[in-house]
């Protein structure tokens, strides 16, 4: 485990060096941040409420830009200027796709196959292509009934799906999810987890910020850990991350009533499940 | 963190005699909750309606939007009751092939036009305002004769009908036409795509902010104890729902802006529209212009 990130290695496609960014030139969100983003990773950002986490996935979409420091996306500096060439401004957005975490934001459209297209539209593809890729990512995410429905006929796991679609439908190199399982019933949470997966599997470099430290080892195979002063204090796999109770407590990741419990997957493997609950009560181990 | 005592205190029970106590009518928090579920409803309603399988429903939405307004247009330039509501007549069954209940589809109509229309209308037909040949006496002013006139009902009798027809051929379009399909129609049209694209985002969060005035007024409800005074809390809750109403949409605002620029939006609206016009829609079209022709040509005979 190291403390901040080496970059400059060619094989990196994000990289942020010393990146320090605040709301209002007043609320710190981020300071002295180094990171880079190796090809086909999945790494999952961890941190309490408030850490910056969010303002780094903004940062690496081109959202917000740092106050000092720089970011560089595929071997180009990403600035405000850069991101007003039209040509640079297309290619760093179709190889980066952002997906929120509040999708009443993302989907925007009137009606579902609108909401899809929109992406592909705005990157100047032909119409019929348009077409055969909504129809597509509908197939793809099983939500083809939803096609012509407005976003207010949605449940919030159905706008979830739909605002991952309107992400995948435009192949993005990179896929950064905010906290894409928070507020998801169980069975969404697994589908997504499992989407996850397999789009890394297809080769997707996966960014993700999360608080769900139980499927942290299947989101993710590396960890970047904040603390609560808007820094990068570690590095590491899931297993390095977890095992380390102090990091953990301190950067307020876990409460001091959190356990490790073993919990058996559907193949077999046990596999360690963080868990929170009052002393009080009594608890077992499996 | 330690429990202060009064929050381990049993609160008053309900009383085993049943409810004795006084009752309220609904206030404003209640009222402001039903309106939403109804407005709700009223879009889920139209929603299906229009996505029906009737007459018009089946008309291509831009040969729809054009024909309507045609029609419209030829409505305005007609100076002939008569005429009026044998246009007005024709909407009825329109109507019916549609698949809108006929008693909804004229209430609709009619239930707006005597508070707008006929109180704007209504001093128009008094002699002191139209001069005229007085039909209904009402008694002296001044010395003076004073009625309805022949000429005032006339005029009022134009503007109602013309009012109706319009509101008619109107709610046609908007009951049978999917908001999706219609914003798609005037693009291509080619009404601003811009302006298309704000009226779209306007209605879809339309319903999530509306999502959000439940959740507060509910919340309040919830919290409501006893009864409580209309008055001067009332208005300063409504003006704090407004504030805290203001900025959710702000801060909202800027993350929808912030999704559209993640996904590649400069500025330029850019959609989907697929149309193609059919047999049935030519079909239309020619009846829609057959029938302004005899409007027109109607009119004319009856002259001015």
């Amino acid at each position: 485990m190291s403390s901040g990130a080496d970059h400059v290695v060619p094989d990196n496609l994000l990289v942020v060096e010393r990146a320090s960014f605040s709301y209002l030139e007043r609320f710190q969100a981020l300071d002295d941040v180094s990171f880079a983003v190796r090809r086909g990773e999945k790494v999952a950002l961890l941190g309490a409420n408030g850490c910056g986490k969010s303002t780094l996935l903004k940062l690496l979409d081109g959202l917000v830009f740092p106050d000092s420091g720089t970011y560089t996306a595929f071997g180009a500096l990403v600035t405000e200027d850069s991101l007003e060439d039209e040509q640079f401004s297309r290619a760093f957005r179709s190889r980066v796709g952002f997906v929120f975490q509040n999708s009443d934001a993302q989907v925007f459209s009137p009606t579902v196959r609108e909401e899809i297209a929109f992406g592909p539209l705005n990157m100047g593809l032909a119409r019929d292509e348009v077409v055969g890729r909504v129809a597509d990512t509908l197939a793809m995410l099983d939500i083809e009934e939803l096609a012509d429905r407005a976003p207010f006929q949605l449940s919030g796991g159905q706008k979830k799906r739909v605002a991952i679609a309107s992400v995948l439908v435009m192949n993005p190199e990179v896929l950064i999810f905010d906290e894409p399982t928070a507020a998801l019933d169980p069975r969404t949470q697994q589908w997504l987890t499992e989407l996850i997966v397999e789009l890394n599997r297809a080769g997707k470099t996966i960014i993700i910020a999360t608080h769900d430290l139980a499927s942290l080892e299947r989101l993710a195979d590396r960890c970047v850990v904040f603390d609560e002063q808007h820094r990068i204090v570690a590095d590491g796999t899931p297993a390095e991350i977890l095992a380390n109770t102090d990091l953990l407590l301190a950067v307020n990741l876990i409460h001091a009533h959190s356990h490790v419990h073993l919990i058996e997957d559907p193949d077999g493997q046990l596999r360690e499940v963080m868990h929170t609950h009052n002393h009080a009560e009594g608890h077992h181990t499996v | 963190m330690s429990t202060p005592a009064w929050l381990t205190q049993p609160q008053i029970g309900l009383c085993p005699c049943g409810c004795i106590g006084t009752r309220k009518k609904a206030n404003f928090v209640d009222s402001t909750i039903t309106g939403s579920a109804v407005l709700l409803r009223r879009a889920m309603f139209a929603d299906d309606v229009s996505s029906g399988g009737g007459l018009l429903q089946r008309i291509d939405a831009r040969v729809k939007v054009l024909t309507l307004v045609a029609l419209l247009i030829a409505t305005s330039l007609v100076h002939h009751v008569p005429v009026l509501v044998a246009v007005y007549l024709a909407t009825l069954p329109l109507a019916v092939a549609s698949q809108l209940s006929l008693g909804f589809f004229v209430k609709r109509v009619w239930l707006f036009i005597p508070i707008f229309t006929g109180v704007i209308v209504l001093p128009a037909t008094f002699s002191f305002i139209t001069g005229g040949d007085i039909v209904v006496p009402l008694g002296h002013w001044f010395g003076h004769r004073v009625g309805l006139t022949s000429q005032g009902l006339h005029s009022a009798a134009l503007i109602i009908t013309r009012v109706a027809t319009s509101i008619s051929l109107v709610v046609l379009l908007t009951l049978t036409t999917p908001w999706s399909r219609l914003l798609a129609a005037l693009r291509a049209l080619h009404v601003p795509k811009i302006f298309v694209q704000v009226a779209g985002m306007a209605y879809r969060y339309l319903f999530h902010l509306l999502d959000s005035v439940t959740d507060m007024y509910t919340a309040r409800k919830s919290r409501t104890v006893g009864t409580s005074s209309n008055t001067r809390e009332g208005r300063a809750f409504v003006g704090a729902t407004a504030g805290a109403l203001f900025g959710k949409a702000h801060a909202l605002s800027d993350e929808v802006y912030s999704a559209m620029i993640a996904r590649g939006y400069t500025g330029q609206a850019r959609a989907l529209d697929g149309f193609r016009v059919r047999g049935r829609d030519v079909l239309w079209a020619c009846g829609c212009l057959a029938a302004i022709v005899v409007v027109i040509w109607w009119d004319r005979v009856l002259g001015r």
